[in-house]
């Protein structure tokens, strides 16, 4: 006898819906791994993808981001993931774009601070539109170290390179912050390994975050693994949502 | 089986009163920001040095505490800044008042009670207010609430704003209330902080720029100029000292308290508490936009509204704390030196 099911099971997202940032330090595999998204389209903001086979887009300013967004929103093309690598240039663009619309020099020009929302907005204006293409939008930054000053003390955490105001930005648009790290290993044998993993839960020590609750705390930096983890993954439901149905 | 009161403040009540969304991230959620807020250190210090001052009127005890919170100044740029103005400041407030015309009654007093119906007269079975004053001190046969302040500058404004300190009345009420003693008014004691910089000098370069310039300017082809070099902390302290010589760095105000105030400010707190538990029951805590950048700054959860509540913001820019921290006490230990 079938059983039939008492709970409606959770939407699963596409991939290819969703706004990743994925940072890490330099050479780990960032664009690598990006590269292997579905349809992926690199709109390439600093030189580092010659040794990967991907189509690409060079830009070199604001405007020709904004040129190649509209080409993209304009859909005659059979892309399905747009990667902006670097999102740390893509946003220096933004500041040289708006310096020379302003015809200042620094953003501090402005005063009170003008000058920096208005880079901001503008920055934030364009991430937000991308996002809300039918397109997978991944995010490309590099990684450093800064010290934050908590209430318990001071300490060391690695973030995305982005400016403070920028990077919380990104951080409260994107669905997942996947910090690209190695991690090293010790084998039965004593020998020593080292592995490249993305971490995607939040730490003292990282920033990073899967809103959609589908990846484990760590994985390899493999978009094969990443992909078959996210779509195998199953997301509990909500108590709320998990009612059987009414007899009709 | 009916649920204790919930404990609230007057920093949740006049939150609740500017944002409600920001009372559910902090009170409800439980959020605070991960990284702390240095402005807030120096008062805190400051209050701190100012309990131990008139509970036991030892400079050289006051001296060493600042010593111990500020223990990571020799690495740490902020705590030598503090360190240096708030030793400056309690050597001065101790030379400004070597006797008090008060009598200390109470000093970090805390008091809880019950939220009352003005109509009814019956207490609120949903709330208590705590709170905590920096003391109580007798004048004469009169009691005041001491209040302790302190302001980046002091004008006509500064003072003038005080009697809407709405927080320290209704503290005074309760005051009243909760340990039967009869408040006039409040005493602030308030203390400027000096804004003067420890000069960095000049480096070189900014030296071999700024002599190219007045040689350019030389009738003679020649200059005097010198190379301006970091102020010592010895000749910082000394500037810090003068300066908190000045007997305008200190000032006492006395407001006398209106009864009238007292009933129109429980009105109100009724009326927020109603307003909460109607926000609650139909966990509605809107937004209000108008005050994101109070105080020309941005709100300390504005990157959470801003991504409407991204688990990833949520998760990296802020940590879980209960709320009312400032009513729990700490454990004597962690102020006192262990050798």
């Amino acid at each position: 006898m079938p059983s039939l099911p008492t709970a409606k099971t959770a939407p699963k997202p596409n991939l290819a819906d969703l706004t990743v940032l994925a940072y890490g330090q330099t050479k780990i595999g960032k664009s690598d791994f990006c590269s292997h998204a579905e349809g992926a389209l690199f709109l390439a903001t600093e030189p580092g993808l010659n040794a990967l086979d991907v189509f690409q887009v060079p830009i070199q300013t604001w405007d020709e981001l904004l040129d190649a967004c509209a080409e993209i929103v304009a859909g005659q093309h059979p892309f399905k993931t747009v990667i902006i690598d670097t999102v740390d240039n893509a946003y220096k663009f933004c500041t040289d774009y708006i310096l020379k619309k302003f015809k200042i020099e620094h953003e501090s020009d402005l005063g009170y601070g003008k000058g920096y929302a208005i880079v901001n907005n503008e920055f934030q204006r364009v991430l937000t539109k991308l996002a809300f293409l039918p397109y997978g939008l991944f995010l490309v930054s590099h990684a450093k170290q800064i010290e934050v000053e908590t209430r318990t003390g001071k300490y060391t955490r690695i973030v995305p390179t982005l400016p403070d105001k920028a990077r919380k930005i990104v951080l409260g648009m994107v669905d997942m912050v996947l910090y690209c790290d190695l991690e090293n290993s010790v084998g039965q044998n004593g020998e020593k390994s080292t592995r490249r993993v993305i971490r995607t839960k939040p730490s003292p020590d990282y920033e990073a975050g899967d809103r959609t609750g589908r990846l484990p705390q760590t994985l390899d930096l493999d978009f094969a693994k990443f992909f078959q983890a996210f779509n195998t993954a199953v997301t509990p439901l909500k108590p709320q949502a998990a009612k059987a149905p009414a007899a009709k | 089986m009916a649920t204790a009161p919930l404990l609230s403040t007057y920093s949740m009540w006049n939150l609740f009163r500017n944002c409600r969304k920001a009372v559910e991230w902090r009170y409800i959620e439980q959020l605070v920001p991960l990284l702390r807020d240095h402005n807030l250190h120096f008062g805190s210090l400051i209050h701190d040095c100012l309990e131990l001052w008139h509970g036991q009127r030892d400079i050289e005890l006051v001296l060493d505490r600042i010593d111990r919170l500020c223990s990571n100044r020799a690495q740490d740029e902020d705590q030598k800044r503090d360190w240096l103005n708030a030793t400056a400041m309690m050597r001065g407030y101790a030379e400004h008042y070597p006797t008090e015309e008060f009598e200390i009654v109470a000093l970090e007093k805390t008091f809880e009670g019950p939220i009352f119906n003005p109509a009814t007269g019956a207490a609120s079975r949903s709330f208590v207010l705590a709170g905590k004053i920096d003391g109580i001190v007798r004048i004469g046969g009169e009691y005041f609430v001491l209040e302790h302040k302190t302001a980046s500058q002091m004008d006509a404004d500064y003072l003038e704003k005080l009697w809407t300190d709405f927080q320290i009345t209704l503290y005074a009420h309760y005051i009243e209330q909760t340990l039967s003693i009869p408040i006039t008014g409040i005493l602030y004691n308030v203390l400027v902080k000096a804004r003067l910089q420890q000069s960095k000098g000049e480096t070189v370069e900014e030296f071999e720029l700024r002599r190219a310039e007045l040689l350019a300017k030389s009738k003679t082809g020649k200059t005097t100029a010198k190379r301006k070099l970091p102020e010592t902390d010895e000749d910082f302290q000394q500037r810090l000292a003068e300066k908190y010589a000045d007997p305008l760095m200190f000032h006492r105000e006395m407001l006398y308290l209106s009864r009238d105030r007292f009933e129109i400010l429980r009105s109100e707190l009724w009326e927020l508490t109603q307003a909460f538990l109607d926000a609650r029951r139909r966990g509605v805590f809107y937004q209000n936009t108008a005050f994101c950048f109070n105080y020309q700054r941005p709100c300390a959860y504005f990157a959470l509204c801003r991504s409407a509540g991204n688990p990833n913001v949520r998760d990296n820019f802020y940590q879980r704390v209960a709320p009312n921290e400032e009513l729990r006490a700490l454990p004597a230990t962690t102020t006192e030196p262990a050798f």
